[in-house]
Parts: C-alpha cells; structure tokens; sequence
C-alpha cells in the first residue's frame, strides 16, 4: 500500500474558469512537443536569424543616424561606391529630396544590390523621399517582413511539420478523444487547444524574436522618441504572425485529423506546400525563360498579372502576398486574393477538422 | 427517491441504424448494472448521457440537467472511464490523471495533489511515473479509472471497468466502487458482461437489447424467487431421500453444484418437511438457503425474449 494511501476524500475547492480550460490542451501539447529532440534542435536553428537580422537593425539604424563611422570600413567603402555611381535620375531626386547623405546612401545600397526586389524599390524611394521618422518606420519594417518572409516562413514549414501532423492522429489512433470529450470540454475548445500548441512554438520562433528585434532598435535609437513613428511595427509583428499561423496550422491540423498515422499526415503536409509552391515557380520560370528573363531572373515579373495569378496556388506565396500588405509595401488590392485564399484553406480545413473530430464518437 | 437519470423515448439513429429505439429508464441513486448483448445500444446509451454524441429525439434530464443541452454540466458532475484504452503516449500515469483534472477543472497543483491521492487509492505505486504505453492492462484500467474519478465526480459511468484483470485486481477495482458508492455517497452506472460482478456490487439491473430496455428492476427483486424454492446440500445423496421428497409432493431438483434444489408450497412447510425427511432417511442437512434466480437466467430469458418475435408480428409475416 502507497505511503500516503488516504483513502477516498471527496474533494471541493474552485474549478479553474470554463473559459480558458482548452488552455490545459495547449499546455500539455506544448509540454509534450519540447520533450522532442528534433523540435529543440529546430528552435533553435529558427533563432539563428535573429543574429543577422540584428546586425541588420544595428548597421541600418548606425547609417541612418549619420555615424557610418561606426560602419566596418568594407561597408562604408561600398555605400560610398554605390553613392557616387547613382543613377542621375536618383541624383535629381536626391538633390529633390530633403533626406541626409547617410539615407541616401542607405537607399542607393538598397537599389544596387537588392534592385530586382520590387519591394526594395520602393523601400529605397522611401528612404529618398521620405522623412528621416516615415524612413526609419519603413526600413524596420521591410527587415521585419524579410525576416518573416524568408528565414521563418520556411523555418515554419518544417516546425509546423515536425509538430502538428501528430497532433490529432495520435488521439484518434490511441483513442484518447473520450478522455477530452468525456470532460467537460467542446470540440470548439479541442481544436482551439490543439491549434495553439503548434501556434505557441511559431510565435516563438517568430513573434517573440521579432518584437525582441524592435526592442533591440528602439535601444539603438538615440532617443525614445523612436516609439512615436514605430507604434505600428509591433502591431504589424502581430499581425504577420496571425497570417502566418492560422492558415498554416490549420492546414497541418487537418491532415493530422485525416489519418491515424501521423507520418501520412506529415508527408501530406509537405507535399501540399512544396507541389503549389512548385508549380508556381514552374509557371514563373517557364514565362522568365520564354520572354528572355531568366538569366538573371527577374524578380519583378512576378509582378505581372499573368504570373501573379498563379501564385494562389502557392500558400507560401500567399502568405508572403499578405503580409505585403500587412507590413505595408503592398495596396490592398495586391493582397486580397491571396487573403481570399487563406480564408478559404482554413474554413474549409477547419470543418474538416471538425467533422473528422466527430466522426469517432459515430459508433 | 428521485431517478439520477431519467430518459424518455430517447431515440438514436445512425444513418439507417436505430441504435437506441424508445428508452425509458429511470436510474436510480445506487450503482446500476448496465446489461445487453453485443450491439444492444449500451455504448450508445452512454454516449447519449455524456452528450457525446446528439439524440435523434426524446428527452431526459441526467443528474438534474436536460440531456442534450447541458452536455458540459453533464459531464462536469460525470467520471467516465470508457472500456477502450484511451491514453496520450508520452504520458506518465501521474501526467495522464493530473491531464484528467485539469480538463475538468482543478488548479495546476492541486490537480496534481489529488492526482498522487487518488493514485494512491487506486493502489499505483512508482509505476505511476512510467510512461503509459508500457503500462499492463490492468495498470492501464487503473489509471483510466483514477482518471474517471479525480475530479469527485457525483457519478460515475464505467464501461467494462474489470475486463482484462486477473481475479485479485478485479475484487480490487469492485472493492473500489463499492467503498465510493458505499461510503461516499456516488451512484455509479456499471455496463459489463461479467455478470458476477453486477450481482457483487450491484443494487439495480438494466437490460437493453435491440436499443431498448427490456428489463429495469432492483436486483434484490429479480433475484427473488416467486414461488417457495430452498436450496440445500447435504452429506450424501441417498435415494431414500429423494424418494421421500418426492412422496411429499415436492418439487426436486438437483443443480449443477451437487446441490438439491426443493420447491414447495409456503417456505415453512417446505424447511419442516425437509426437516422430518432428512431425520427418517438419516440424511444430515449441511446448508439450507432460500433459492435466488441466477442473473444469468434472468438475462438469458431477458434477452431471449427480446429476440423472439411476438405472435402479432409472426402472424404478419
């Protein structure tokens, strides 16, 4: 008999709020995924970025404040190169425009090495044209969304496909569903606490470096006065974490709730994001190599209505479509279809989910 | 005394399958056996309480709260430990109870407090630290059950709980129930079909078969036998004994176990003829008891009957 054998007591005290019990499902989820060796190598390979996105904010944020002192010689030699062979039509505008040398300098950096980015453009007619706090606001920017476009929009493909697909499989495989579903607890708050185990590692590796990343240039800064025409970033952060996580998960979910193998539900995962993201870039390069364009590619006929149709096939690039618009350097009207897109993956993937959650209880 | 439970016309359909076909029931405080054959509704039936899955029609209110409205309060007040395994792998014991407490509710660590109490009353020694997918069946049957009963529920739905156990474990879980129900005041709804444990802990007996309740009735009653049978063994079986009883006009028969089975017509003319019987053959009467309908009879019969069409229907066809 075990040492503190007390018998059976009844107990009475405060249930915990109804509210936020899927929580307990996010938790043990969560608790459960960091046991994996596999997903703490990938955390921390997904923050290996930060490193450079850092040095980005601090190199950026020390030419703009006028101390290329600072700069590595290689750097200042180069801005310097880039500054004197501007274009004279970037030369008009710069003696047009009411920015300082450094900016200047900064944008001229942009447009030479960056000028196939369409993007980039626009970021460097900002920093031209624009004023030093307008400037400031749109380079931490486009470095937040570069830095959730391109190292973590992939990191995410592998994270959510290294802890989601077994999320909902494994319960339906062990059964465990009647240990849920016999407490008080909705098929609603099941998938809300299964979306938010994988949610929590993405905001991890994503949200949590990036607001970490602004905190790092408003430190930079030489004054706090920063905070006033950068209000926005940490809400954009947040933002571009929901795009990127909601479709994603739900997408991952889904599979997971397909199948009783988990590793069925990870290769469909993969393969859904790598043959529409295939394709695209098959329609991309097949219209580069047919109108001459191909060497060196040119980025900006992504651009062109008839390309750009094709990469709704792309989740990757509708991602990437909507955070455009979210972090400022695409019009609405660019973004919609893509955002019409998610919304469609994840009702659709959300109802399958649910109907596949309910089908165990079918006898 | 108010029924626990009390279903009326409760209906489940499943596409073309009618699962559950009219019920009726009326659970009452105590703990109730849940009987039926393979595919009689019981699962259904259960999950119907829980809400875990929606009538086709009828109504009900279990435990107080409308069937079929109030699911989470209904389960809230429920410890269900279904007969399948349903575990998260990964999990230890502790993890899996103290997963158990939480979902219903419990603070972090005093979710973990009662999860130790409550393992240590279902006898989980160090086991309860390893993981569950190298747990026996019988450790797995007492994690679940810990799990169904960590949040004090007021009743408690086991299906199947002793399937899988040897004979000490399953005396055990029994033991288990009986001390909640007995001591702490729950009501328990016990579906099995190891009939001895109904008749070991049961006060009430449900039969379902084809979705309906063929039989609801307390087992004290349906263990009474309607006309006057004693059951008696003794030294040696002689048949000057027998011959004498059957002069008596006595009705006699001898059982399985060796034992003699006397129908008369009071209970005490019947204990004094036996009496005079056993002196004038020299017969030593070692045991004499009043005889019990056997509820494996009494579900053979139950169910037997339910699968025999009535003369109207056979007529008809």
């Amino acid at each position: 008999m075990p040492v503190n054998h007390l018998g059976y007591r009844p107990w009475k005290a405060k249930l915990t709020s109804a509210l936020t019990r899927w929580w307990c499902i996010s938790a043990s989820g969560i608790s459960l995924a960091q046991k994996s060796a596999l997903v703490k190598r990938m955390l921390f390979a997904a923050w290996l970025p930060v490193l450079y996105w850092g040095v980005g904010f601090f190199f950026v944020g020390q030419a703009m404040e006028g101390k290329v002192d600072l700069l590595p010689p290689s750097l200042q030699n180069q801005i310097n190169s880039v500054a004197n062979k501007m274009s004279s039509e970037d030369r008009d505008r710069l003696r047009a425009a009411k920015s300082g040398p450094n900016r200047i300098a900064v944008a001229a950096l942009l447009k030479q090495q960056f000028k196939r980015i369409p993007q980039v453009n626009q970021l460097a007619d900002n920093l031209l044209e624009g004023d030093e706090s307008s400037s400031r606001n749109r380079v931490w920017c486009w470095l937040m969304m570069s830095f959730f476009r391109y190292p973590q929009g992939l990191m995410i493909l592998f994270l959510v496909g290294a802890i989601t697909p077994s999320l909902i499989s494994r319960d339906i495989r062990s059964r465990a569903f009647l240990l849920y579903f016999s407490r008080p607890i909705s098929k609603t708050e099941y998938i809300l606490g299964k979306f938010f185990i994988p949610a929590t590692f993405i905001a991890l590796v994503t949200t949590l470096p990036a607001i970490g990343l602004y905190l790092f240039g408003v430190l930079m800064s030489p004054d706090l006065s920063v905070v006033t025409s950068t209000w926005d970033v940490p809400l954009r952060i947040i933002v571009g974490t929901v795009v990127l996580t909601v479709p994603t998960v739900s997408v991952a979910l889904m599979f997971s709730s397909l199948t009783q193998e988990s590793r069925f539900a990870s290769f469909s995962w993969f393969a859904f994001f790598a043959i529409g993201h295939a394709a695209w870039l098959a329609v991309v390069f097949g219209y580069a190599f047919r109108n001459g364009r191909a060497m060196p590619f040119d980025m900006s006929l992504m651009e062109e209505p008839s390309v750009k149709l094709w990469g709704l096939l792309s989740l990757f690039n509708n991602i990437g479509e909507v955070q455009g618009w979210v972090f400022g350097f695409s019009p609405f009207s660019d973004a919609w279809p893509g955002m019409l897109v998610l919304l469609l993956i994840t009702v659709f993937s959300l109802v399958v989910i649910y109907r596949q959650i309910s089908s165990p209880m079918r006898v | 005394m108010q029924p626990l439970i009390s279903l009326r016309s409760l209906v489940k359909n499943y596409r073309d399958h009618r699962a559950l076909d009219g019920v009726d029931l009326d659970v009452m405080p105590g703990i109730t056996g849940l009987l039926g054959p393979n595919g009689a509704g019981k699962s259904s039936l259960i999950k119907a309480i829980l809400g875990l899955v929606s009538i086709t029609s009828g109504t009900g209110t279990v435990l107080g709260h409308r069937l079929a409205v109030d699911g989470k309060k209904i389960r809230n007040d429920i410890g269900y430990m279904p007969e399948d395994d349903c575990y998260i792998p990964g999990m230890t014991g502790v993890e899996v109870v103290h997963f158990a407490a939480s979902l219903s509710g419990l603070p972090k660590v005093e979710g973990m407090r009662r999860s130790h109490e409550i393992l240590d009353f279902c006898d989980m020694k160090q086991e309860r630290y390893r993981a569950i997918e190298t747990y026996s069946t019988g450790m797995r049957q007492k994690v679940k059950f810990a799990a169904a009963i960590v949040h004090d529920p007021k009743f408690l739905i086991l299906d199947e709980p002793t399937s899988g156990l040897d004979p000490e474990e399953r005396e055990a879980l029994l033991q288990r129930i009986s001390v909640l129900c007995v001591e702490a005041g729950k009501s328990a709804l016990l579906s099995t079909h190891i009939l001895p444990d109904v008749q070991s802990v049961c006060d009430q007996v449900v039969i379902l078969s084809n979705g309906q309740v063929r039989l609801n009735n307390s087992l004290a009653e349906l263990n009474r036998i309607q006309v006057p049978t004693v059951e008696i063994s003794v030294d040696r079986v002689t048949g000057g004994f027998m011959k004498r009883l059957e002069e008596r006009s006595l009705e006699v028969s001898t059982l399985d176990n060796g034992n003699i089975e006397v129908t008369g017509e009071s209970l005490e003319t019947l204990t004094s003829e036996l009496w005079r019987v056993a002196d004038a053959s020299s017969t030593m009467i070692l045991a004499l008891k009043p005889a019990m309908n056997s509820l494996e009879s009494i579900f053979m019969k139950t169910v037997i009957e339910a699968n025999t069409p009535s003369p109207e229907a056979a007529d008809a066809r």
